[in-house]
């Protein structure tokens, strides 16, 4: 019996030429999905790999014109100097930290496209390398990439409700379901397999060709993380197929089957998501950016008028660069120590920007229970190395090395300045100060793998369940003989 | 006619009760949208009041320091909003609101307040816009799909229009009651309008109405395509899914197709090339000949061989001389980007021709001034106010300079001279050019609408006379 259920399904859904339509509407959606995600991660990768050449360029060129430079008697301009520490601290360093997209980044580009992932690296205010941006179509930022993980949660969905909608039901309403259950069928039977023949044929054609897709296209693509992605989508799927499997087990006309799951996929894929995240705004509001410019402003503004003040702290606060110091500090110095000062100022405004953002990370962690969409985007997203941790992972070390860089050239300067490398005789221009720029501390980035936690997976997974197990006590009513009334449309 | 179809469809709307549950729904998340819209709007309006002032204050109270010196501590500048930002904010939170003018320099916006927000923000948040260009569609969906559809099932089209109702009433009567029920979720809007054009010190008449009435258009046609839908589908089951489809094509999944073809047609550099490009092109030798051929060129003017014996400060000159050389470089690889991303909106916009929501998306954060165009001419303004400040200040320096003894300081009467920098938008008519496209769009969809319509009730007729 089971077989000619099975049979009969497949043959009606071949008849009204759903089989192929669904594998091709899948297929196209996986391949168009990966392949722009995938551009996307590649630019991305291809910017990253143009900054460190270009650092490594830089620092091959300085090589190769160092005995030029030393053999010159010309007045250089320190500014304009690449051999001088002050040039390349303030303004000629060709320095790059960088963040490279992972394997797994097609998977859901998240806040890839807003998130810098290389900044420029100078000796200026933390507050002013942080922030740098690409400058790309804000409306292209809006509206979000066409990923993989897009296609998962919004389409995956409609396209399981499309084609399931009416499982049981159009059986009910023309009457074979009496006469499969005259013949020994089950409801229950038909209704699970209709269910799982007609949203296998959604979801294994998609899942196999963006697998396919991520071994063969993405360089090192990790088992454990492709395992990964096909666990999430198909817990995300079985939520869909068990909701869909408890509509129809109302036993309510087609029609009204259709309207309560395109309500229940509008409440939950994109009603509750937005209304989470305007409470979440609303709840820990971030501070404003226009009144953080006032603050750093102010703050910058103080450093300089009190200058020397500034210096003199600076020095009390790292003494090793104050050694045999006349007083007659450079202006490098003064420069580096005034950035320390609005650095130091700006720390608890920095740390209100963090708080709120983690306050409303911790929000949004509790608030996903409310809707499989949010589960499934915050594991998609970290799963493709896109989301919040692995980027401020990744902004911790973007701080670590501009400390390092700061730290390395206020040694430098100071020891240039004791040595009077910079001002080696009245109106004589200064000495190379900085002969290999390899010296300068380059960036390297240890970002471990992201790790994601399953638990939201399995509150998912009781979810459907529960659903499923409603179903199929309310299902079974119908496989009652002696409950005729429920066969009556 | 009308009177008693809607008196019939709200009897069986009160019957059904889904639809009153879903326009209850929707009301509140429409109220909800508006109250945390105008809060936002509000606060981010007395952020910008109040730093605009403390800046303007900063500059004239920075004391007494050379002019280049002033060049160099520059002012920050900061976008204001329409009220109508509080209806649709648009791109706002994708596009810096910040831009600092300095010398030697033409600087990208800063702080784009969506590297912010936590990754799951790209949900999108609750906006009056997003309720009247996502959700309303979806309930006149739910609304109308077995508008005729389920009166052919049922069979009673078939005694209507035998008992002598004209199909063209019946269909723009049905039609009507689908139109009024969203129209009525516009009013809150259509108040806050009023309201805004009442407390605004610059009304927005051209822009608040085109706002109004590209939403009514909007709300028309999606009354129009579903009505005609359950006219031509023999069951409601059918005019559902065929009408879910559609508007999870013309919401969903076009936009975003739609945006990603335009830039991958339009394809831009990358912020780091588009910097390298700029250093490399200003700070050349090239520069450094064009400097030295301007003294050689101002030394032959004047009649003398020294920079000292010129009857000004050499070094304001040649320091404005520089900003002109610059600028001619900004101007130019500033163009070419800004091309490319114009190229990529004009490509979306043509989208629209696919899915109306595009061209109403487009108007809707046009009139509320929150889109790319009105970003551009900010930060336009703001380069002219950057030049204005440079000339001032090296002008100053240039004929000032050289009088003083020693290092030459200037003060605030010399900060004065410089205008507060006070940007209002250009009349909406000035943009209407670079939105022709989605007006057009709207425009066709209407047409095709239309037609549709035309096509559906000479269907209805010859379903009256079989």
């Amino acid at each position: 019996m089971k077989r000619l259920i099975l049979a009969t399904e497949l043959k009606n859904l071949w008849r009204e030429k759903l089989v192929l339509t669904l594998f091709l509407t899948t297929s196209v959606l996986a391949l168009v999905a990966f392949f722009n995600a995938h551009y996307f991660a590649n630019k991305q990768r291809d910017v990253v790999l143009a900054a460190q050449q270009m650092q490594q360029q830089t620092i091959q060129n300085a090589k190769a014109g160092l005995p030029e430079r030393l053999a010159s008697t010309e007045n250089h301009k320190w500014w304009e100097d690449p051999y001088d520490l002050r040039g390349q601290a303030f303004y000629l360093m060709q320095n790059y930290a960088t963040k490279t997209p992972l394997a797994t980044a097609p998977i859901a580009t998240g806040q890839a496209d807003v998130l810098p992932y290389y900044f420029k690296m100078l000796i200026k205010e933390k507050q002013h390398i942080v922030h740098q941006y690409d400058y790309v179509h804000p409306l292209s930022l809006l509206l979000g990439q066409f990923d993989l993980s897009f296609v998962v949660i919004y389409l995956l969905p409609l396209l399981i409700i499309s084609i399931c909608f009416n499982a049981l039901a159009s059986e009910r309403q023309g009457g074979q379901l009496r006469l499969l259950m005259l013949q020994g069928g089950s409801a229950t039977h038909l209704l699970t397999y209709q269910l799982l023949l007609r949203s296998a044929l959604i979801v294994m054609p998609f899942l196999l060709i963006s697998s396919l897709l991520l071994v063969i296209i993405r360089d090192q693509m990790g088992v454990t993380e492709l395992l990964s992605y096909n666990l999430i989508v198909l817990c995300y799927s079985g939520f869909w197929i068990a909701l869909t499997a408890w509509v129809n087990s109302r036993a309510k006309s087609a029609a009204n089957n259709a309207a309560t799951l395109v309500t229940c996929w509008l409440a939950l894929v994109i009603v509750v998501p937005a209304l989470v995240n305007t409470s979440i705004a609303l709840l820990d509001p971030t501070p404003s950016r226009i009144h953080y410019i006032d603050s750093l402003r102010a703050a910058s503004d103080d450093a300089q008028k009190a200058s020397e003040k500034t210096l003199a702290q600076y020095f009390q606060d790292h003494p090793e660069l104050a050694k045999n110091g006349s007083g007659a500090s450079d202006y490098a110095t003064k420069k580096i120590a005034t950035i320390n000062s609005v650095e130091h100022a700006m720390e608890v405004q920095d740390a209100r920007f963090l708080n709120a953002q983690q306050a409303q990370q911790q929000s949004a962690q509790k608030l996903q229970y409310l809707s499989p969409a949010l589960i499934v985007q915050t594991l998609l997203v970290d799963l493709a190395g896109n989301g919040l941790t692995r980027h401020h992972a990744f902004m911790s070390e973007v701080e670590a090395h501009h400390q390092a860089l700061q730290r390395f050239f206020a040694n430098e300067i100071a020891k240039a300045n004791q040595r009077g490398d910079f001002a080696p005789c009245d109106g004589c221009s200064a000495k190379p100060t900085l002969t290999n720029l390899a010296d300068i501390p380059q960036f390297s980035s240890e970002l471990a793998t992201p790790v994601y936690s399953y638990t939201p997976l399995i509150w998912l997974l009781l979810l459907a369940v529960s659903l499923l197990l409603i179903a199929k006590r309310r299902v079974n009513k119908l496989d009652s003989a002696n409950n005729k009334e429920v066969l009556v449309v | 006619m009308l009177q008693s179809t809607f008196k019939k469809e709200w009897l069986d709307t009160k019957r059904q009760g889904q639809a009153l549950w879903l326009s209850g729904i929707a009301v509140l998340l429409l109220l909800l949208a508006c109250v945390t819209g105008f809060k936002s709007h509000q606060s981010y309006q007395q952020a910008v009041n109040e730093v605009s002032q403390s800046e303007q204050l900063r500059w004239l109270n920075q004391g007494e320091k050379g002019p280049h010196s002033a060049a160099h501590y520059g002012i920050y500048v900061v976008k204001p909003t329409t009220p109508l930002a509080a209806l649709d904010d648009g791109l706002q939170a994708y596009q810096g609101n910040v831009l600092r003018l300095e010398a030697h320099i033409r600087n990208d916006s800063l702080f784009r307040s969506a590297q912010d927000n936590v990754p799951l923000s790209r949900f999108g948040s609750l906006s009056p816009a997003f309720v009247l260009q996502v959700l309303l569609p979806l309930l006149i969906i739910l609304i109308g799909y077995p508008l005729l559809a389920r009166e052919r099932e049922q069979g009673t089209l078939k005694q209507l229009l035998a008992a002598g109702a004209s199909p063209a009433k019946l269909f723009f009567a049905k039609c009507a009651v689908l139109f009024t029920l969203p129209c009525l979720f516009l009013l809150p809007v259509a108040l806050f309008l009023l309201y805004s054009q009442t407390a605004s010190e610059a009304p927005y008449t051209l822009r608040s109405a085109l706002f109004l009435l590209s939403y009514l258009i909007y709300l028309l046609l999606w009354a129009l395509i579903t009505t005609t839908l359950s006219s031509l589908f023999p069951t409601a089951r059918r005019a559902l899914i065929t009408l879910l489809t559609i508007w999870a094509f013309a919401t969903l999944l076009l936009p975003k197709l739609a945006m990603n073809l335009a830039t991958t047609l339009h394809p831009q550099g990358s912020g780091q090339a588009f910097q390298a490009k700029l250093e490399s092109e200003v700070y050349t030798d090239a520069r450094l000949d064009a400097i030295e051929k301007f003294k050689q060129q101002t030394l032959a003017q004047y009649g003398v061989s020294q920079v000292a014996d010129l009857p000004f400060d050499y070094a304001g000159a040649q320091l404005q001389f520089g900003e002109q050389y610059a600028d001619k470089i900004f101007d130019r690889l500033f163009k070419a980007r800004l091309e490319q991303l114009e190229a990529q909106s004009q490509s979306y916009q043509l989208a629209g021709l696919l899915t109306p929501f595009i061209a109403v998306q487009t108007l809707s954060m046009a009139t509320a001034a929150t889109d790319f165009s009105h970003q551009q001419s900010f930060e336009n303004a703001a380069e002219q106010h950057r030049r204005l400040m440079q000339e001032v200040l090296n002008f100053n320096q240039r004929d000032h300079g050289h009088k003083a003894q020693g290092h030459y300081t200037a003060g605030k009467e010399l900060w004065q001279q410089i205008p507060e920098f006070s940007y209002q938008y250009p009349r909406f008519t000035h943009y209407l050019p670079h939105y022709a496209i989605s007006l057009i769009s709207l425009a066709f969809w209407l047409i095709v609408l239309v037609l549709l319509s035309l096509f559906a009730i000479k269907k209805l007729r010859l379903e009256e006379q079989r």
